[in-house]
């Protein structure tokens, strides 16, 4: 096993002769790899399935979390792309959640030969709100956000979370995605934070050119459904939405029975031209 | 190839576009396969006034030889000449032309230069700016870095006796004196960049080229973080060691390096705190704690002097003082004594006093640094050589990689005639005291470990070798480096001054074609590898044996590698070498615990039934059981244990096929699902036996599917099965108790699943319309569909043992769904018609032709019209009076005038049942085994029921009088025979004959009544949960608005 295999906690599981393709699985902010556990089951019989941790999930190691590479998403990016390259797999379906839809994008960009499609789950290209953009999010609100994360991290994801999910502190869920914020040392997840809530890819998104098929939401804190129409409106290569009746940012936990069946669709599908 | 040109070229700066635009037409002129980083450097090369051309010229720290860029160019040249061509254009010569014209792809090297480049260029921004992938363009200068990284360019560049490494560090520095605000971040980038370490690491080796594959191989990864590498061999030491352990290492290692006979002055390269390595050796000298020659030595700290020269911005004084310096010394040694001179950090050297280096200071004061720092090398060597003999004269000094680099660059003899050591102080002790190698490393080990002269600087790889082993490793090179001179006497004549190219400049000059000097370089080169390459295969064989042989001494490689950059490869070996060690012990779980769920899709696969689009519906339950069949029998076969099975087979069918008569596929379906699924064959993956069954029915026919779990649980526990119900109202039966005995009864559906399993765990437990239920209980079901234990809503856990779940679902793909939609609607119909509470009627009307005045206006005529057509066959039914009747039996009723509403609000389900019909599927996807159930055509039952009566009524009443029966009437009855799966005669017989007997007699006195009407009433007694009577016990006779039960 390499470092990059090490340090990102890769798995390679399923298909060995990769069946219907390489599916990588590409975990949100505040998240690890587990978040992708009710999707994992139903694509194993049949792909290759590549998990892993993005840099500064609980799981890693915080020393290798460079705080300049990643005070861009490009850091990211360039994570995953050392992680496609080591395996070297060929083009892949790359689900991304959150974050990682957008780290996607813009690897996609670079490396368009190693994507064959984007699934971009819960995804936004910039949160703050602009002229005319409608983000999500009003600097004041970062401002607090962050502000909250500094002075007690605990208690800021005690509150965070069941925002986020969509749930009351004791669902499954809010539980789970507590346990996976409380694990992330609290000066990272503020930075990866503020990285996430600070990007903008609204000027890049036309230079993707990979198929996207963006699923969304239909109630999320983090995302407002017209964010995704505006993905749609905005990606160079061919895109499709579906918002789905579940809610919450992190609906393939806290839905799963909605998101699966969506999700795994998307995964087998391609866009009709 | 993807990505073209024209999008990489988007991401450069117009200038760098330029080059790279025409090092693509070289490719193509040239007819090659792909644009490599050559091309490209062999563009910037030619470029007389180009940044690469002026770096390689101000890289080179003597006046430049005339010849020294010709021969840059030649390289190149020659180089582009041994690539490959495209085989494509030079198969054909037809087709050539236009291959010739197409570009040539970019070949990966290249491509990983440009990201290399496009990476440096993103550092270079500042910080705070969030600045895309693609915003930023990448300057030449950039990309003339990144080339240089590029392997095969660093090696012509060698073989034009030009270091790339030291090429790049003019370069950077001109981009930090350009851009003063990165000037610190612009060089440090490079170091960390992963590329270049391993490059730099050959490339400081001492000129093997065929080594850089070696070097460059781990380090291919460019997009990799360069964290990784700092800090993946830290992690073992700081579980061991802390701080001090390695440091102690580290001062010994210093000592070691005083002791050695040769190549003893260590300088300490690291990019953290090397200083305090030295000051604790400097401390242990002056202490007299060092070993015997170096006890009595005395410490001259060159950098106190230093520093007061500094805020005299003057060092012109320096030379003179180390000659001073050099009486000083000699009259120390006359008493014995040795000398320490501590030179402090060499930043100085390359620095003007003011701290900017020598590139951003003005070129005046460049000048005088290198003029003074020239003098004081010369000066210094002099000094060296001069108490060389007497062996007790040492320098000792620290530099970063980056001041060691240039000190390389603009004092290239330094090394030498300083007798340099380089120790490289790695930025974290990096031991592995797990393997417990440190504490016993034997003094005398270290010492040779730190080789002496790598021998023909082959081991720049890091790997080294015993004491025992370098002996008779030497030995053999030594007896090889023999053979191979005498192989190739025209080598041994080379001078040394002359660089390769100057020879070869020497060949052209003297009336050699550029083809034949090429041909001639070509074949020396290959002798040359051969050389090396035997020599560096010698050294591997030595290595193997001696980490056979010395297994712990391999692990002490950290020790004096040469190069302060090749640590990296040094510790790849290393980790890679731990890994091989500790793989039994920590193997990686290399796979999540797989899901039990096996998606044993037959029918309905909403994948398939797109597919199968065309099919009817009967050819695809054929299909279907055909299939399944097949499958079953083909396991049959593969068993030995046949007959028992066999048996139990057709038992099975029988029971269900007795029972569900009318769904005959179906029922073969389940039993051979059933059959299939029993044997413990079936595992669930993870571990453990898997007990319990899953079936899923779909489709129309609720009762049919009702009946067929009945029929299941009866004929194989001979118990009645658990049912849940989730549907709600629509549910035939009476939905509304249903759901009010859950609510009532306080207890979730999946607390009555859990109780039903706990209570007997062999059984059946039907969970009805599963895809209506809530997404709790679905996701429950789910779970335990995965675990194979169910969680009730207090937590606890039950198994399922070897329950058979029957899960049912009214879904069905689309396109099944609108073929037979009215035979569906027809069926919702019908079961909706019972559980409202209603009886029968019969009245005797005495004035048949009594209309409702608005009943024209109603608008439900056509609807009503169609109905009569479809179903009313051989009845007379007058519609008039139903409405009336219905008109007055008050609102709410399932009345065929309400048809048109009840149309709509069918159509209202239907739509919802497709936005949610991703549930249903979803089931069949998860349920190993999914059967569907035909709709079911009620109008042959309908005839039967309505033949029936009216045969009974003529029968009881003579042929005085006609009968009329209601549509819903008929409808009820129809509903309730299904329901209750009761014989329609028997009812007649207890319940209709009597009550009709009764009007006759009634209606005895009366006469010149003609028609008799059998109609549905609201109202009556409400019936109990649980009740299976689904017909009225009794008819109600209404004859001129008296009523009697």
């Amino acid at each position: 096993m390499g470092i990059v295999e090490e340090a990102h906690n890769l798995r390679v599981i399923g298909r060995a002769d990769g069946g219907r393709g390489t599916i990588v699985l590409a975990h949100g902010f505040g998240t690890d790899q587990s978040v992708w556990k009710h999707l994992v089951p139903h694509l194993v019989e049949e792909y290759r399935v590549v998990l892993f941790d993005n840099m500064g999930a609980g799981t890693t190691n915080p020393d290798d979390f460079d705080f300049d590479r990643y005070t861009t998403l490009e850091g990211y990016a360039l994570d995953l792309l050392a992680i496609l390259e080591e395996l070297r797999l060929g083009p892949c379906i790359f689900v991304g959640h959150s974050v990682s839809a957008a780290i996607g994008a813009i690897a996609s960009i670079s490396r368009p030969d190693l994507f064959s499609k984007l699934v971009m789950l819960s995804a936004s290209p910039r949160y703050l709100n602009d002229v005319d953009y409608f983000g999500g999010f009003e600097q004041e609100e970062l401002d607090q956000l962050f502000d909250a994360m500094r002075s007690n991290y605990k208690a800021w994801v005690s509150g965070f979370a069941p925002l986020a999910v969509g749930g009351d502190m004791d669902s499954v869920a809010v539980q789970e995605f507590s346990r996976t914020l409380f694990n992330i040392r609290p000066d990272i997840a503020l930075c990866v934070a503020q990285t996430i809530f600070q990007s903008d890819l609204r000027e890049i998104l036309g230079l993707v050119m990979v198929p996207c098929h963006i699923l969304q939401s239909s109630k999320d804190l983090a995302v407002p459904v017209v964010v995704s129409e505006y993905l749609h409106r905005n990606l160079g290569g061919e895109s499709i939405v579906e918002v789905m009746s579940s809610e919450g940012h992190l609906p393939q936990l806290s839905s799963p029975d909605i998101v699966i069946p969506v999700l795994l669709r998307h995964i087998r599908y391609d866009i009709a031209v | 190839m993807r990505g073209g040109l024209s999008a990489i070229l988007q991401t450069l700066t117009p200038e760098a576009a330029s080059v790279l635009t025409r090092s693509v037409e070289e490719a193509a002129r040239r007819k090659h396969g792909q644009t490599t980083p050559l091309h490209v450097a062999a563009t910037l090369v030619a470029a007389s006034s180009g940044l690469l051309r002026r770096a390689c010229v101000s890289s080179l720290s003597d006046t430049v030889h005339p010849l020294r860029c010709r021969a840059l160019d030649l390289c190149f040249s020659v180089a582009l000449d041994r690539l490959p061509c495209s085989s494509s254009s030079s198969g054909g010569g037809g087709g050539s032309g236009a291959d010739s014209t197409a570009e040539p792809p970019m070949s990966n090297a290249l491509k990983a230069a440009l990201k290399r480049a496009q990476a440096h260029q993103r550092r270079g921004c500042p910080e705070q700016q969030q600045t895309p992938l693609l915003a930023v363009k990448v300057e030449l200068a950039q990309l003339v870095i990144s080339i240089l990284d590029d392997p095969s360019v660093s090696r012509v560049m060698r073989e034009a006796s030009f270091s790339s490494t030291a090429v790049k560090a003019v370069v950077e520095q001109s981009l930090s004196s350009s851009s003063s605000s990165s000037s610190t971040t612009a060089p440090a980038s490079t170091f960390t960049s992963p590329a270049s370490p391993a490059i730099f690491a050959s490339s400081l080796g001492g000129g093997l080229s065929h080594n850089l594959s070696i070097h460059a191989s781990p380090a291919r990864n460019l997009y990799m973080n360069p964290r990784f590498y700092q800090h993946r061999h830290s992690s073992g030491a700081t579980a061991g060691g802390g701080l001090e352990e390695p440091r102690r290492e580290e001062v010994k290692r210093v000592m070691d390096i005083l002791l050695r006979s040769e190549k003893r002055n260590p300088v300490l390269v690291g990019d953290s705190h090397p200083d305090a390595v030295m000051k604790e050796v400097l401390q242990k000298i002056e202490s007299g704690d060092a070993p015997p020659p170096l006890q009595t030595a005395q410490v001259v700290s060159f950098a106190k002097q230093l520093a007061t020269a500094a805020v005299a911005s003057d060092l012109s004084w320096i030379p003179a003082w180390i000659r001073e310096l050099g009486a000083s010394i000699e009259s120390e040694m006359s008493r014995g004594h040795g000398v320490v001179l501590d030179l402090g950090d060499l930043s100085w050297l390359v620095e003007s006093p003011g701290g900017a280096s020598i590139a951003s200071a003005g070129s005046q004061t460049r000048q005088i640094v290198c003029e003074v720092g020239r003098v004081v090398v010369a000066e210094m060597g002099k000094l060296v050589k001069r108490f060389e003999d007497h062996g007790r004269l040492c320098l000792v000094g620290t530099a970063t990689s980056a001041t060691y680099l240039r000190c390389q660059v603009y004092y290239p003899a330094m090394e030498n005639d300083w007798d340099l050591q380089v120790l490289p102080i790695a930025s974290r002790p990096r031991t592995f005291p797990k393997l417990g190698v440190i504490g016993n490393l034997s003094s005398s080990a270290v010492a040779a470990i730190t080789r002496s002269q790598p021998p023909d600087g082959a081991d720049s790889s890091g790997k080294i070798l015993c004491s025992v082993c370098m002996e008779s490793y030497k030995h053999q090179l030594a007896r090889l480096v023999t053979e191979e001179i005498k192989k190739s006497p025209s080598k041994v004549e080379d001078n040394k001054a002359l660089p390769k190219w100057l020879q070869l400049a020497k060949l052209s000059n003297g009336g050699g074609t550029k083809p034949s000097t090429s041909l001639l370089q070509a074949k020396e080169e290959e002798q040359e590898l051969m050389g090396k390459q035997s020599t560096e295969e010698l050294l591997k064989k030595w290595q193997d044996t001696c980490s056979r042989l010395h297994p712990s001494f391999s692990h002490t490689v950290l020790l004096g590698s040469p190069q302060p950059d090749s640590d990296l490869t040094l510790f790849r070996n290393l980790v890679h070498r731990r890994k091989i060690m500790l793989n039994a012990s920590s193997e990686q779980p290399c796979s999540l615990p797989r899901s039990p769920v096996k998606t044993d899709l037959v029918l309905g696969n909403s994948r398939a039934s797109n597919a199968l689009l065309e099919k009817t519906h009967a050819e695809r339950v054929k299909d279907f059981t055909e299939c399944t069949q097949d499958g079953f029998s083909i396991q049959q076969r593969a068993k030995v244990t046949g007959i028992s099975e066999k048996d139990a087979f057709k038992r099975l069918l029988k029971g269900l096929t007795e029972k569900v008569g009318w769904q005959q596929e179906a029922a073969s379906a389940v039993a051979t699902a059933l059959m299939h699924s029993k044997p413990e064959n079936w595992k669930r993956p993870g571990g453990g036996a898997k007990g319990d069954t899953w079936l899923l029915l779909i489709g129309p026919d609720k009762v049919g599917k009702r009946t067929m779990a009945t029929a299941l649980s009866e004929t194989l526990f001979g118990t009645a099965p658990t049912m849940v119900r989730f549907g709600g109202t629509s549910t035939c039966s009476n939905g509304d108790d249903g759901e009010s005995n859950m609510v009532s009864r306080g207890r979730t559906p999946m607390d009555r699943v859990s109780e039903a399993v706990r209570r007997n765990p062999f059984s059946v437990v039907v969970l009805e319309d599963i895809d209506q239920a809530d997404g709790v209980v679905q996701g429950g079901i789910k779970r335990a569909m995965e675990r194979g234990r169910l969680l009730d809503s207090y937590g606890r856990e039950v198994s399922l043992g070897s329950v058979i779940f029957v899960l049912t679902s009214s879904w069905l793909p689309e396109e099944l769904r609108s073929r037979h939609e009215s035979l569906i609607l027809l069926e919702e119909k019908i079961l909706h018609s019972v559980g409202h509470g209603w009886q029968l009627e019969l009245s005797a009307e005495k004035n048949p032709g009594k209309r409702c005045a608005d009943w024209l206006g109603n608008g439900d005529q056509p609807t009503k019209l169609r109905k009569q057509s479809s179903c009313g066959v051989g009845l007379s039914l007058d519609l008039n009076l139903a409405v009336a009747m219905e008109d007055a039996a008050g609102e709410g009723s399932w009345n065929s005038s309400d048809l048109t509403t009840e149309h709509e609000h069918e159509n209202g389900r239907l739509a919802v049942k497709c936005s949610t019909s991703s549930s249903a599927s979803q089931w069949m996807e998860l349920v190993e085994n999914t059967i569907m159930f035909n709709p079911v055509d009620f109008s042959p039952l309908r005839r039967t029921v309505s033949d029936s009566i009216s045969t009974k009524f003529a029968t009881v009443m003579g042929d005085g009088c006609s009968i009329k029966v209601d549509e819903d009437a008929v409808d009820r009855i129809v509903a309730g025979v299904w329901l209750a799966g009761a014989a329609f005669d028997e009812w007649s017989e207890r319940v209709l004959i009597p009550n009709l007997r009764q009007l006759k007699c009634n209606l005895q006195a009366d006469d010149g009544v003609v028609v008799v009407r059998l109609s549905v009433v609201k109202g009556g007694p409400a019936k109990s949960p649980g009740d299976r009577e689904w017909l009225p016990t009794s008819v109600a006779i209404a004859v001129d608005g008296l009523w009697t039960t």
